[in-house]
């Protein structure tokens, strides 16, 4: 039996290792679209991920190793998490971490399990899967040594359930056997910013090719003037403002004059 | 149908929006409040952000009380001196409570100071409404004459320095509890997201004994400009004022105002009161309650720094 393993190993080794110098996996993917527009009628969108790994010739169901992995990062965040505690009968905010630099949106799509993919050193430091983000926490803070993971879980969560974090394993979709696609849903409480899309393509744990693309997430028309109106021009925006509330009450007040 | 608000960041039912500033703006026509105090935790509740809540309610008041102003104006029932004075107070309290919403937000404890002061002047302010509601009630169904109360009946308020002659309100009175009132008023309303009519109209009679007729004009006047002055500072502050969260709500309030007052004609004042009372404090419980059951969720999440913060 031990004889029989060391024999294939003798086999598979130098097949595997020729595969890989000899066929140049290319991996090539595109957008649906490269900016996502905020207009006053925006609930959440999705955008497609369209792709072509060549060479890898993998059968549906019989995957010869190679696996994709899509991960979508929005723009860094400083976040902090707060966990509440008892303080004189009321419940109150006590301990704190601030997680720095965070993407403020995360999604990543995959062909298989992510654990399955490759070791946890590798998704840990690509950041692929949610239980491999690169969290770092500031220096400063009053949380417990054993109980930052639960800061850490809770923080996850909570972007989960905003949705603003989500994994979705095995939701690549293969149309051939080289082609790929898959969709991810970016729902209407995404942050503005510059977005990044990275593909990666493993071959028994490890990337052998990977493409970054990026997309803008953007306010335009009306929401795009307002908000800049009152990031740049905050006196004006607040003066518009108190402006608009008098007329309004000051119309409202001659339409329904009872004299 | 769903509508993005460009400060909030978020999508909104617009009809849902727009019914709520009707509902409260509707109470506020009925007790002749502003009826921040519960459009604020209406829009917290609903899942609006609270430091947007609390910024654009006062904008949303900036609209229902110019709406009023126009009528009492009309019948000259305003002391702009009296108001004038309250004002100077009020915009000082307002900066200071611009100030303090800020640190309060980046050390995680705006919203237990917001739900702290809701249930302390709401348990408070409703609580001595109640009593006095019920009292004249009874009053009313016994049939004994209230007692009049004399005009020249002073107070230790009347004893402080800095006199000055109130014309209008036949008052002459010392202007240091009048800035001070302004401001402590100015001050909760720009941490709470209200007007503060319903602390400031009692003050004015027991504290000052401004007369009656007067109270109303002059309160709404000097609301009007505080809280202009404080959609101005959270504009350049905390940068939270939603104009269309704050449009769709004036325009609802509004029209909902209209409907409130001519019901409020329809019922007794001691009852009006009765009612505003169990309002106040079930809005004031509600904070109450939040604060000691076991929380739903121990953890909560804030942005710092970065894109949306």
């Amino acid at each position: 039996m031990r004889c029989l393993v060391l024999l294939l190993a003798l086999i598979l080794v130098p097949v595997g290792g020729h595969a890989q110098s000899v066929s140049n996996e290319d991996l090539v993917t595109a957008l649906s679209s490269d900016v996502v527009s905020i207009q006053s009628n925006f609930t959440g969108t999705e955008i497609v991920i369209f792709g072509q790994a060549s060479h890898i010739a993998r059968q549906p169901n019989d995957p010869s190793g190679y696996e994709l992995a899509i991960v979508v990062e929005g723009p860094p965040q400083d976040i902090t998490t707060r966990r509440k505690g008892r303080f004189l009968g009321v419940w109150v905010n006590r301990e704190a971490e601030r997680f720095q630099a965070v993407p403020s949106f995360y999604a990543v799509a995959s062909s298989v399990d992510i654990g399955m993919m490759a070791d946890r050193t590798v998704l840990d430091e690509l950041g692929i899967g949610l239980n491999h983000i690169n969290l770092a926490v500031s220096g400063v803070s009053n949380v417990p040594l054993s109980d930052r993971d639960d800061f850490r879980k809770a923080f996850i969560r909570l972007r989960e359930e905003a949705g603003l974090y989500s994994e979705q394993e095995t939701s690549i979709e293969f149309l051939t056997h080289t082609m790929f696609r898959t969709n991810i849903p970016l729902p209407a409480n995404i942050p503005v910013g510059d977005y990044k899309v990275k593909s990666f393509l493993f071959h028994h744990g490890e990337v052998v090719s990977q493409t970054e693309e990026s997309l803008a997430v953007a306010k335009i028309g009306f929401e795009q003037i307002t908000f800049e109106l009152a990031q740049h021009y905050p006196f004006f925006y607040g003066v518009l403002a108190v402006m608009l509330a008098i007329f309004t009450g000051w119309l409202a007040g001659v339409i329904f004059r009872k004299d | 149908m769903q509508l993005y608000l460009p400060i909030a960041e978020i999508p909104v039912n617009i009809f849902v929006i727009f019914a709520m500033g009707g509902a409260v703006g509707f109470l506020s026509g009925l007790f002749g409040i502003g009826g921040g105090f519960l459009l604020t935790p209406l829009l917290i509740f609903s899942g609006i952000p609270p430091a947007v809540s609390v910024a654009t309610v006062t904008t949303q008041v900036v609209a229902s009380s110019a709406s009023a102003v126009v009528t009492y104006w009309r019948r000259k029932a305003i002391d702009f001196k009296l108001a004038g004075i309250l004002l100077a107070g009020g915009v000082f309290g307002s900066l200071i409570g611009v100030i303090l919403f800020d640190v309060l937000q980046s050390v995680g404890q705006l919203d237990l100071v917001i739900s702290l002061s809701y249930v302390t002047f709401l348990g408070a302010i409703g609580g001595l409404m109640l009593f006095e509601s019920v009292r004249a009630i009874r009053r009313r169904k016994s049939g004994s004459a209230p007692s009049a109360r004399r005009p020249g009946q002073h107070n230790w308020i009347h004893g402080l320095p800095l006199k000055v002659r109130f014309r209008r309100s036949k008052l002459y009175v010392s202007v240091i509890p009048v800035v001070g009132l302004g401001a402590i008023i100015g001050f909760l309303g720009t941490i709470l997201g209200i007007g503060g009519g319903f602390m400031m109209v009692p003050a004015l009679i027991y504290l000052l004994r401004v007369p009656t007729s007067i109270v109303i004009g002059t309160s709404l006047f000097q609301i009007l400009f505080t809280m202009a002055a404080a959609t101005i500072f959270h504009s350049m502050g905390t940068k939270t004022v939603d104009i269309v969260l704050a449009l769709t709500l004036m325009i609802g309030g509004v029209i909902g105002a209209q409907f409130g007052a001519r019901m409020g004609q329809n019922l007794r004042g001691d009852q009006l009161r009765l009612l505003l009372a169990l309002l106040v404090l079930g809005v004031g419980l509600r904070f109450a309650v939040d604060l000691l059951l076991i929380p739903d969720d121990f953890y909560s999440i804030a942005i710092r720094k970065g894109a949306g913060s």
